[in-house]
Protein backbone atom coordinates (compact mmCIF):
# COMPACT_ATOMS: atom_id res chain seq x y z
CA UNK A 1 0.00 0.00 0.00
CA UNK A 2 2.83 2.15 1.06
CA UNK A 3 4.72 1.99 -2.71
CA UNK A 4 0.90 2.75 -4.55
CA UNK A 5 0.76 5.91 -2.43
CA UNK A 6 4.18 6.97 -3.08
CA UNK A 7 3.95 5.92 -7.00
CA UNK A 8 1.06 7.58 -7.15
CA UNK A 9 1.96 10.91 -5.49
CA UNK A 10 4.24 12.52 -8.29
CA UNK A 11 1.93 11.73 -10.82
CA UNK A 12 -0.95 13.50 -9.31
CA UNK A 13 1.12 16.45 -8.82
CA UNK A 14 2.31 16.69 -12.97
CA UNK A 15 -1.72 16.87 -13.82
CA UNK A 16 -3.24 19.82 -15.38
CA UNK A 17 -4.84 22.27 -13.23
CA UNK A 18 -8.01 22.13 -14.35
CA UNK A 19 -7.69 18.27 -14.19
CA UNK A 20 -6.79 18.36 -10.84
CA UNK A 21 -9.43 20.58 -9.97
CA UNK A 22 -11.83 17.91 -11.66
CA UNK A 23 -10.45 15.07 -9.66
CA UNK A 24 -10.37 16.90 -6.76
CA UNK A 25 -14.49 17.55 -7.13
CA UNK A 26 -14.65 14.06 -7.89
CA UNK A 27 -13.20 13.28 -4.78
CA UNK A 28 -14.93 15.70 -2.91
CA UNK A 29 -18.46 14.02 -4.02
CA UNK A 30 -17.30 10.53 -3.48
CA UNK A 31 -16.25 11.15 -0.13
CA UNK A 32 -18.87 13.09 0.84
CA UNK A 33 -21.65 10.07 0.40
CA UNK A 34 -18.85 7.62 2.02
CA UNK A 35 -18.41 9.74 4.94
CA UNK A 36 -22.41 9.85 5.50
CA UNK A 37 -22.40 6.26 5.48
CA UNK A 38 -19.74 5.70 7.92
CA UNK A 39 -21.21 8.00 10.32
CA UNK A 40 -24.54 5.99 9.89
CA UNK A 41 -22.59 2.83 10.44
CA UNK A 42 -21.24 4.82 13.75
CA UNK A 43 -24.42 5.75 14.92
CA UNK A 44 -26.20 2.57 14.28
CA UNK A 45 -23.71 1.04 16.57
CA UNK A 46 -24.31 3.22 19.47
CA UNK A 47 -27.85 2.54 19.18
CA UNK A 48 -27.09 -0.98 18.73
CA UNK A 49 -24.85 -0.72 21.89
CA UNK A 50 -27.56 1.20 24.15
CA UNK A 51 -29.84 -1.00 22.82
CA UNK A 52 -28.15 -4.04 24.08
CA UNK A 53 -27.80 -2.14 27.29
CA UNK A 54 -31.54 -1.52 28.20
CA UNK A 55 -32.05 -5.12 27.30
CA UNK A 56 -30.10 -6.74 29.58
CA UNK A 57 -30.28 -3.68 31.98
CA UNK A 58 -30.89 -4.54 35.95
CA UNK A 59 -29.45 -3.41 38.83
CA UNK A 60 -25.67 -3.87 39.07
CA UNK A 61 -25.28 -5.50 41.97
CA UNK A 62 -28.23 -8.17 42.03
CA UNK A 63 -26.60 -11.02 40.65
CA UNK A 64 -28.90 -13.12 42.84
CA UNK A 65 -31.81 -12.80 44.82
CA UNK A 66 -29.92 -13.43 48.24
CA UNK A 67 -27.45 -11.02 47.16
CA UNK A 68 -29.33 -8.65 46.37
CA UNK A 69 -31.15 -8.63 49.58
CA UNK A 70 -28.14 -8.04 51.18
CA UNK A 71 -27.13 -5.13 48.93
CA UNK A 72 -30.74 -3.95 50.01
CA UNK A 73 -29.77 -4.09 53.82
CA UNK A 74 -26.09 -2.78 53.55
CA UNK A 75 -25.54 0.88 54.46
CA UNK A 76 -25.20 3.82 52.81
CA UNK A 77 -21.74 4.97 53.76
CA UNK A 78 -20.39 3.16 50.62
CA UNK A 79 -21.52 5.07 47.68
CA UNK A 80 -18.53 6.61 45.94
CA UNK A 81 -16.95 9.67 46.40
CA UNK A 82 -14.86 11.94 43.79
CA UNK A 83 -11.11 11.44 44.37
CA UNK A 84 -8.20 12.92 43.62
CA UNK A 85 -5.58 10.76 42.76
CA UNK A 86 -1.98 10.34 41.07
CA UNK A 87 1.23 9.84 41.00
CA UNK A 88 5.07 11.33 41.16
CA UNK A 89 8.22 10.04 40.79
CA UNK A 90 11.96 10.87 40.04
CA UNK A 91 13.89 8.80 38.08
CA UNK A 92 17.60 9.03 36.97
CA UNK A 93 19.29 7.50 34.40
CA UNK A 94 22.88 7.42 32.83
CA UNK A 95 22.70 6.11 29.08
CA UNK A 96 26.00 5.65 28.14
CA UNK A 97 27.30 7.77 30.92
CA UNK A 98 25.14 10.53 30.05
CA UNK A 99 23.21 11.66 33.10
CA UNK A 100 19.10 11.92 31.92
CA UNK A 101 16.87 13.72 35.11
CA UNK A 102 13.24 12.92 34.46
CA UNK A 103 10.74 14.32 37.06
CA UNK A 104 7.40 13.14 36.30
CA UNK A 105 3.74 13.81 37.83
CA UNK A 106 0.26 12.50 36.65
CA UNK A 107 -3.20 13.65 38.45
CA UNK A 108 -6.02 11.54 38.14
CA UNK A 109 -9.40 12.84 38.47
CA UNK A 110 -12.38 10.43 39.07
CA UNK A 111 -15.74 11.68 39.68
CA UNK A 112 -18.44 8.62 40.11
CA UNK A 113 -21.92 9.71 39.26
CA UNK A 114 -25.05 7.74 40.47
CA UNK A 115 -24.89 3.89 40.01
CA UNK A 116 -23.29 3.68 36.48
CA UNK A 117 -21.30 7.38 35.41
CA UNK A 118 -17.43 7.60 35.69
CA UNK A 119 -15.79 10.92 34.72
CA UNK A 120 -12.47 9.77 34.67
CA UNK A 121 -9.03 12.10 33.38
CA UNK A 122 -5.59 11.82 33.98
CA UNK A 123 -2.90 14.60 33.06
CA UNK A 124 0.63 14.39 33.04
CA UNK A 125 3.51 16.55 33.64
CA UNK A 126 6.82 15.89 32.90
CA UNK A 127 10.41 17.19 32.17
CA UNK A 128 13.52 15.32 30.32
CA UNK A 129 16.46 16.90 31.79
CA UNK A 130 19.81 16.62 30.25
CA UNK A 131 23.20 18.76 30.49
CA UNK A 132 23.38 20.51 27.24
CA UNK A 133 26.96 21.30 25.75
CA UNK A 134 28.34 24.92 26.57
CA UNK A 135 25.83 25.41 29.60
CA UNK A 136 25.53 24.39 33.21
CA UNK A 137 23.15 22.55 35.17
CA UNK A 138 20.10 20.24 33.18
CA UNK A 139 17.62 21.56 31.04
CA UNK A 140 14.53 20.68 29.74
CA UNK A 141 10.91 21.45 28.86
CA UNK A 142 8.01 21.05 30.44
CA UNK A 143 5.79 18.74 28.70
CA UNK A 144 1.73 18.59 29.51
CA UNK A 145 -0.48 16.06 28.33
CA UNK A 146 -4.12 14.92 28.69
CA UNK A 147 -3.50 11.16 28.85
CA UNK A 148 -7.29 10.13 28.90
CA UNK A 149 -10.23 12.47 29.69
CA UNK A 150 -13.46 10.39 29.28
CA UNK A 151 -17.28 9.66 30.73
CA UNK A 152 -17.87 5.99 30.89
CA UNK A 153 -21.17 4.31 31.29
CA UNK A 154 -22.02 0.81 32.88
CA UNK A 155 -24.97 -0.01 30.90
CA UNK A 156 -25.09 -3.50 32.23
CA UNK A 157 -22.75 -5.96 34.00
CA UNK A 158 -20.98 -6.68 30.91
CA UNK A 159 -20.92 -3.53 28.88
CA UNK A 160 -19.17 -0.30 29.65
CA UNK A 161 -19.69 2.24 26.82
CA UNK A 162 -16.28 5.35 26.92
CA UNK A 163 -16.78 8.45 25.12
CA UNK A 164 -13.88 10.78 25.08
CA UNK A 165 -10.16 10.49 24.83
CA UNK A 166 -9.37 6.75 26.20
CA UNK A 167 -6.17 5.03 26.30
CA UNK A 168 -5.67 3.00 23.60
CA UNK A 169 -6.52 -0.49 24.29
CA UNK A 170 -3.26 -2.10 22.30
CA UNK A 171 -1.35 -4.38 24.53
CA UNK A 172 -1.58 -4.31 28.26
CA UNK A 173 1.26 -1.85 29.29
CA UNK A 174 -0.27 1.27 27.93
CA UNK A 175 -3.66 0.52 29.81
CA UNK A 176 -2.71 -1.26 32.59
CA UNK A 177 1.17 -1.25 34.11
CA UNK A 178 1.72 2.67 32.10
CA UNK A 179 2.07 4.79 35.66
CA UNK A 180 5.53 5.05 37.29
CA UNK A 181 4.45 3.45 40.81
CA UNK A 182 2.33 0.02 38.51
CA UNK A 183 5.80 -0.24 36.40
CA UNK A 184 8.27 -3.01 37.38
CA UNK A 185 11.26 -1.42 35.16
CA UNK A 186 10.71 2.36 34.68
CA UNK A 187 12.11 2.26 31.16
CA UNK A 188 9.34 1.91 28.74
CA UNK A 189 9.12 -1.62 26.19
CA UNK A 190 10.39 -0.30 22.90
CA UNK A 191 6.95 -2.24 20.98
CA UNK A 192 5.59 0.30 23.20
CA UNK A 193 4.26 3.21 20.66
CA UNK A 194 2.84 0.43 18.38
CA UNK A 195 -1.06 0.67 18.06
CA UNK A 196 -1.20 3.00 20.91
CA UNK A 197 -1.09 6.40 18.56
CA UNK A 198 1.11 9.64 18.98
CA UNK A 199 0.06 10.27 22.36
CA UNK A 200 -0.63 6.77 23.99
CA UNK A 201 -4.57 7.50 23.47
CA UNK A 202 -7.25 7.56 21.05
CA UNK A 203 -10.03 10.03 20.81
CA UNK A 204 -13.63 8.24 20.03
CA UNK A 205 -15.73 5.48 21.41
CA UNK A 206 -15.41 2.55 22.58
CA UNK A 207 -17.08 -0.39 24.22
CA UNK A 208 -15.87 -2.95 26.71
CA UNK A 209 -16.44 -5.13 29.00
CA UNK A 210 -15.53 -8.46 31.00
CA UNK A 211 -17.92 -11.84 32.22
CA UNK A 212 -17.06 -15.18 33.56
CA UNK A 213 -17.79 -17.57 30.63
CA UNK A 214 -17.47 -20.50 33.15
CA UNK A 215 -16.22 -21.07 35.96
CA UNK A 216 -12.58 -21.30 34.67
CA UNK A 217 -12.41 -18.62 32.09
CA UNK A 218 -13.34 -15.07 32.46
CA UNK A 219 -13.63 -13.08 28.77
CA UNK A 220 -12.82 -9.79 28.62
CA UNK A 221 -12.89 -7.59 25.53
CA UNK A 222 -12.56 -3.52 24.41
CA UNK A 223 -13.81 -2.39 21.06
CA UNK A 224 -13.52 1.65 19.72
CA UNK A 225 -13.10 3.73 16.88
CA UNK A 226 -10.94 6.65 16.90
CA UNK A 227 -11.46 9.99 15.25
CA UNK A 228 -8.17 11.81 13.47
CA UNK A 229 -7.76 14.59 16.18
CA UNK A 230 -4.15 16.70 15.74
CA UNK A 231 -4.82 19.07 18.34
CA UNK A 232 -2.46 18.86 20.69
CA UNK A 233 -2.01 17.39 23.20
CA UNK A 234 -4.92 15.44 22.45
CA UNK A 235 -3.40 14.39 18.95
CA UNK A 236 -4.52 10.96 18.25
CA UNK A 237 -5.17 8.86 14.77
CA UNK A 238 -8.25 7.75 12.66
CA UNK A 239 -8.03 3.96 13.74
CA UNK A 240 -10.67 1.18 14.76
CA UNK A 241 -9.73 -1.83 16.82
CA UNK A 242 -10.38 -3.79 19.42
CA UNK A 243 -8.90 -5.97 22.17
CA UNK A 244 -9.81 -9.88 23.56
CA UNK A 245 -8.41 -11.72 26.37
CA UNK A 246 -9.14 -14.89 27.91
CA UNK A 247 -8.42 -15.24 31.75
CA UNK A 248 -8.14 -18.40 33.77
CA UNK A 249 -8.85 -17.87 37.43
CA UNK A 250 -7.50 -21.44 38.78
CA UNK A 251 -3.78 -21.28 36.35
CA UNK A 252 -3.74 -17.11 36.90
CA UNK A 253 -3.08 -16.77 33.44
CA UNK A 254 -4.27 -14.32 31.14
CA UNK A 255 -3.76 -14.73 27.50
CA UNK A 256 -5.08 -11.91 24.66
CA UNK A 257 -4.60 -9.93 21.43
CA UNK A 258 -4.91 -7.01 20.37
CA UNK A 259 -5.95 -5.86 16.47
CA UNK A 260 -5.87 -2.52 14.99
CA UNK A 261 -6.64 -1.09 11.69
CA UNK A 262 -5.75 2.28 10.47
CA UNK A 263 -8.01 4.42 9.08
CA UNK A 264 -5.44 6.79 7.24
CA UNK A 265 -2.29 6.73 5.80
CA UNK A 266 -1.25 3.23 4.22
CA UNK A 267 -4.57 1.55 6.24
CA UNK A 268 -2.27 -1.17 7.86
CA UNK A 269 -3.39 -3.69 9.93
CA UNK A 270 -1.11 -4.02 13.71
CA UNK A 271 -1.28 -7.19 15.66
CA UNK A 272 -0.26 -7.86 19.40
CA UNK A 273 -0.53 -10.92 21.88
CA UNK A 274 -0.33 -10.63 25.59
CA UNK A 275 0.06 -12.81 28.66
CA UNK A 276 0.21 -12.24 32.40
CA UNK A 277 1.48 -15.57 34.42
CA UNK A 278 0.88 -15.73 38.06
CA UNK A 279 1.89 -19.22 39.60
CA UNK A 280 -0.31 -20.01 42.78
CA UNK A 281 3.07 -21.63 44.57
CA UNK A 282 5.45 -18.44 43.72
CA UNK A 283 5.15 -14.97 44.07
CA UNK A 284 6.07 -14.66 40.62
CA UNK A 285 4.36 -12.46 37.75
CA UNK A 286 5.25 -12.93 34.27
CA UNK A 287 4.19 -10.86 32.01
CA UNK A 288 5.09 -10.67 28.07
CA UNK A 289 3.91 -8.84 24.54
CA UNK A 290 4.24 -9.25 20.51
CA UNK A 291 3.52 -6.36 18.59
CA UNK A 292 3.70 -6.78 14.76
CA UNK A 293 3.42 -3.37 12.57
CA UNK A 294 4.43 -1.84 9.34
CA UNK A 295 6.42 0.26 11.58
CA UNK A 296 8.50 -2.87 13.54
CA UNK A 297 7.90 -5.87 15.36
CA UNK A 298 9.01 -7.04 18.93
CA UNK A 299 8.30 -8.47 22.24
CA UNK A 300 8.96 -7.95 25.35
CA UNK A 301 9.37 -10.89 28.51
CA UNK A 302 9.25 -9.31 31.99
CA UNK A 303 9.51 -11.79 35.15
CA UNK A 304 9.22 -10.32 38.81
CA UNK A 305 10.09 -12.37 41.87
CA UNK A 306 9.01 -11.23 45.42
CA UNK A 307 11.85 -12.41 47.95
CA UNK A 308 9.09 -12.85 50.72
CA UNK A 309 9.85 -16.74 50.86
CA UNK A 310 13.39 -16.62 51.94
CA UNK A 311 13.78 -17.48 55.36
CA UNK A 312 15.91 -14.38 56.22
CA UNK A 313 15.06 -10.88 57.27
CA UNK A 314 11.06 -11.42 56.27
CA UNK A 315 10.19 -8.10 56.66
CA UNK A 316 12.66 -6.58 54.53
CA UNK A 317 12.09 -9.65 51.96
CA UNK A 318 8.83 -9.28 51.48
CA UNK A 319 9.04 -5.74 50.39
CA UNK A 320 11.77 -6.37 48.28
CA UNK A 321 11.01 -7.71 44.17
CA UNK A 322 13.81 -8.77 41.53
CA UNK A 323 12.72 -7.81 38.11
CA UNK A 324 14.23 -8.55 34.78
CA UNK A 325 13.01 -7.69 31.26
CA UNK A 326 14.30 -8.96 27.76
CA UNK A 327 13.32 -7.84 24.55
CA UNK A 328 13.60 -7.30 20.74
CA UNK A 329 12.74 -4.84 18.06
CA UNK A 330 13.16 -4.93 14.95
CA UNK A 331 12.51 -2.05 12.43
CA UNK A 332 9.79 -2.34 9.88
CA UNK A 333 9.59 -0.72 6.04
CA UNK A 334 7.85 2.34 7.23
CA UNK A 335 9.35 4.78 9.92
CA UNK A 336 7.94 5.96 13.10
CA UNK A 337 10.06 8.64 15.42
CA UNK A 338 8.97 6.95 18.26
CA UNK A 339 10.92 3.37 17.76
CA UNK A 340 14.26 2.63 17.40
CA UNK A 341 15.61 3.71 14.33
CA UNK A 342 17.59 0.15 13.83
CA UNK A 343 16.80 -3.17 15.16
CA UNK A 344 17.56 -3.10 18.93
CA UNK A 345 17.97 -5.84 21.97
CA UNK A 346 18.03 -5.03 25.53
CA UNK A 347 18.37 -6.76 28.27
CA UNK A 348 17.68 -5.06 31.93
CA UNK A 349 17.51 -6.20 35.27
CA UNK A 350 16.76 -4.66 38.74
CA UNK A 351 15.41 -4.42 42.20
CA UNK A 352 12.36 -2.35 43.87
CA UNK A 353 11.74 -1.97 47.16
CA UNK A 354 8.51 -1.17 48.74
CA UNK A 355 8.84 0.68 51.76
CA UNK A 356 5.56 1.47 52.17
CA UNK A 357 1.88 1.14 50.06
CA UNK A 358 2.29 3.34 47.34
CA UNK A 359 6.21 4.53 48.14
CA UNK A 360 8.69 2.41 46.01
CA UNK A 361 12.03 2.85 45.17
CA UNK A 362 13.95 1.06 42.17
CA UNK A 363 17.73 0.41 40.85
CA UNK A 364 18.60 -1.45 37.51
CA UNK A 365 20.60 -2.14 35.36
CA UNK A 366 20.52 -2.51 31.19
CA UNK A 367 22.63 -2.80 28.30
CA UNK A 368 21.61 -2.14 25.04
CA UNK A 369 22.60 -3.92 21.97
CA UNK A 370 22.31 -2.42 18.23
CA UNK A 371 24.02 -1.48 15.14
CA UNK A 372 23.96 2.09 16.74
CA UNK A 373 26.52 0.89 19.41
CA UNK A 374 26.28 -1.15 22.53
CA UNK A 375 25.55 1.55 25.75
CA UNK A 376 24.72 0.89 29.72
CA UNK A 377 21.88 2.26 31.00
CA UNK A 378 21.44 3.12 34.79
CA UNK A 379 18.55 4.09 36.50
CA UNK A 380 17.39 5.02 39.79
CA UNK A 381 13.63 6.15 40.64
CA UNK A 382 11.61 6.85 43.34
CA UNK A 383 7.71 6.87 42.74
CA UNK A 384 5.40 7.83 45.29
CA UNK A 385 0.71 6.98 44.71
CA UNK A 386 -1.61 9.18 46.39
CA UNK A 387 -4.96 9.59 47.05
CA UNK A 388 -7.12 12.17 48.27
CA UNK A 389 -10.98 12.08 48.44
CA UNK A 390 -12.88 15.02 47.76
CA UNK A 391 -15.97 15.09 49.81
CA UNK A 392 -16.02 14.41 53.78
CA UNK A 393 -16.68 10.48 53.98
CA UNK A 394 -14.33 9.44 51.96
CA UNK A 395 -11.64 9.01 54.49
CA UNK A 396 -14.17 7.84 57.50
CA UNK A 397 -13.72 4.40 57.74
CA UNK B 1 -16.40 -1.19 2.39
CA UNK B 2 -13.42 -2.27 4.80
CA UNK B 3 -14.46 0.30 7.33
CA UNK B 4 -18.13 -1.16 7.08
CA UNK B 5 -17.13 -4.93 7.08
CA UNK B 6 -14.52 -3.84 9.96
CA UNK B 7 -17.69 -2.39 11.84
CA UNK B 8 -19.97 -4.60 11.50
CA UNK B 9 -17.84 -7.21 12.99
CA UNK B 10 -17.04 -5.23 16.32
CA UNK B 11 -20.57 -4.43 16.79
CA UNK B 12 -21.75 -7.99 16.25
CA UNK B 13 -18.69 -9.22 18.55
CA UNK B 14 -19.60 -6.65 21.45
CA UNK B 15 -23.83 -7.92 21.18
CA UNK B 16 -22.75 -11.27 20.79
CA UNK B 17 -19.89 -11.22 23.79
CA UNK B 18 -23.17 -9.41 25.42
CA UNK B 19 -25.38 -12.13 25.06
CA UNK B 20 -23.27 -14.76 25.47
CA UNK B 21 -22.91 -12.91 28.88
CA UNK B 22 -26.59 -12.83 29.66
CA UNK B 23 -26.51 -16.63 29.20
CA UNK B 24 -23.77 -17.31 31.94
CA UNK B 25 -25.33 -14.64 34.66
CA UNK B 26 -27.38 -17.36 35.85
CA UNK B 27 -25.10 -19.69 36.42
CA UNK B 28 -22.87 -17.32 38.37
CA UNK B 29 -25.66 -17.66 41.52
CA UNK B 30 -25.40 -20.93 42.64
CA UNK B 31 -21.43 -20.66 42.92
CA UNK B 32 -21.38 -18.27 45.61
CA UNK B 33 -24.40 -20.09 47.16
CA UNK B 34 -22.23 -23.24 47.13
CA UNK B 35 -19.32 -21.81 48.39
CA UNK B 36 -21.29 -19.80 51.52
CA UNK B 37 -22.74 -23.69 51.60
CA UNK B 38 -19.34 -24.83 52.58
CA UNK B 39 -18.11 -22.47 54.45
CA UNK B 40 -21.24 -22.63 56.98
CA UNK B 41 -19.37 -25.32 58.81
CA UNK B 42 -15.93 -23.92 59.01
CA UNK B 43 -17.23 -20.17 60.10
CA UNK B 44 -19.05 -21.96 62.72
CA UNK B 45 -15.83 -23.61 63.74
CA UNK B 46 -13.83 -20.39 64.22
CA UNK B 47 -15.73 -19.73 67.25
CA UNK B 48 -14.03 -21.65 70.33
CA UNK B 49 -17.13 -23.34 71.83
CA UNK B 50 -20.30 -23.49 69.55
CA UNK B 51 -23.23 -23.24 71.03
CA UNK B 52 -25.24 -24.61 68.65
CA UNK B 53 -24.57 -27.77 67.42
CA UNK B 54 -22.90 -27.60 63.35
CA UNK B 55 -25.83 -27.07 60.62
CA UNK B 56 -26.73 -29.80 58.86
CA UNK B 57 -24.89 -30.51 55.32
CA UNK B 58 -28.43 -29.32 53.58
CA UNK B 59 -29.13 -25.87 55.50
CA UNK B 60 -29.69 -22.84 53.85
CA UNK B 61 -27.14 -20.88 54.12
CA UNK B 62 -27.28 -18.01 57.23
CA UNK B 63 -25.96 -14.48 56.25
CA UNK B 64 -23.04 -15.14 58.37
CA UNK B 65 -21.90 -17.82 56.52
CA UNK B 66 -22.35 -16.20 53.55
CA UNK B 67 -20.68 -12.73 54.50
CA UNK B 68 -17.57 -15.22 55.14
CA UNK B 69 -17.84 -16.47 52.31
CA UNK B 70 -17.80 -13.80 50.03
CA UNK B 71 -14.69 -12.32 52.13
CA UNK B 72 -12.80 -15.26 51.30
CA UNK B 73 -13.93 -15.02 47.63
CA UNK B 74 -13.45 -11.29 47.41
CA UNK B 75 -9.74 -12.18 48.63
CA UNK B 76 -9.28 -14.76 46.08
CA UNK B 77 -10.40 -12.36 43.46
CA UNK B 78 -8.61 -9.33 43.95
CA UNK B 79 -5.25 -11.53 44.63
CA UNK B 80 -6.49 -12.98 40.93
CA UNK B 81 -7.43 -10.04 39.48
CA UNK B 82 -5.78 -7.01 41.13
CA UNK B 83 -2.70 -8.72 41.41
CA UNK B 84 -1.64 -8.98 37.96
CA UNK B 85 -0.81 -5.54 38.09
CA UNK B 86 -0.86 -4.33 41.80
CA UNK B 87 1.09 -4.99 44.99
CA UNK B 88 -0.45 -6.09 48.25
CA UNK B 89 -3.18 -4.77 49.38
CA UNK B 90 -4.22 -1.33 50.48
CA UNK B 91 -7.11 -0.81 52.17
CA UNK B 92 -8.40 2.96 51.90
CA UNK B 93 -12.14 4.48 53.61
CA UNK B 94 -15.10 2.45 51.79
CA UNK B 95 -16.24 5.53 50.01
CA UNK B 96 -12.90 6.23 48.71
CA UNK B 97 -12.54 2.38 47.90
CA UNK B 98 -16.11 2.44 46.00
CA UNK B 99 -14.58 4.87 43.49
CA UNK B 100 -11.55 3.10 43.21
CA UNK B 101 -13.23 0.16 42.03
CA UNK B 102 -15.36 1.45 39.79
CA UNK B 103 -12.47 2.87 37.78
CA UNK B 104 -11.00 -0.46 38.16
CA UNK B 105 -13.77 -2.40 36.79
CA UNK B 106 -13.78 0.00 33.72
CA UNK B 107 -9.69 0.06 33.49
CA UNK B 108 -8.72 -3.50 34.14
CA UNK B 109 -12.45 -4.67 32.82
CA UNK B 110 -13.41 -7.15 35.69
CA UNK B 111 -16.13 -8.58 35.92
CA UNK B 112 -19.64 -7.00 38.09
CA UNK B 113 -19.55 -9.95 40.77
CA UNK B 114 -15.54 -8.99 40.78
CA UNK B 115 -16.38 -5.67 41.51
CA UNK B 116 -19.12 -6.45 44.26
CA UNK B 117 -16.94 -9.27 45.86
CA UNK B 118 -13.36 -7.09 45.71
CA UNK B 119 -15.28 -4.04 47.22
CA UNK B 120 -16.59 -5.87 49.87
CA UNK B 121 -13.18 -7.25 50.58
CA UNK B 122 -11.68 -4.53 50.78
CA UNK B 123 -13.96 -2.27 53.28
CA UNK B 124 -13.92 -5.14 55.76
Amino acid sequence: MAIIHRTWEPVRNARPAAIEREVNARLVRTAAPRSRSFLTLRLALILAALLASSQFQRPLHAQSQSLATQDAAQPDNDKPVPIFTGSAGYITDFTGGSPDLHPIASGVLLIPIGDRWLIESRDSFEVDMVQEPGRSGFHGLLQKEVDYAQADFIANPYLTITVGRFLTPFGIYNERLYPVWIRNLQSDPLILPIGIGPSNASTGAMFRGGFSASQSVTVNYAVYFSALSKVTPVDSERTAGGRAGLFFPKLRLEVGGSFQHRLQDERSNLFGAHAIWQPNSLPLDVRAEVARSREGSGYWIEPAYRLSQLPFLRDEMRRTQIVARVQQFWVGPSANDALPAVNSQVFEAGVNYYFMDGLKGSFNYGRQFSSQGNVNVWTMAATYRFVLPFERGGNQQ
Amino acid sequence: MNKRRILVALSALSLASAVFAANQETKQAPAIAAAAQEQQPTADADAPEPATPPAPANAKPTPRSIEAAERIEGEKRFRTNCGRCHQAPHKFPPRTMATVIRHMRVRSMITDEDQRLILRYMTQ
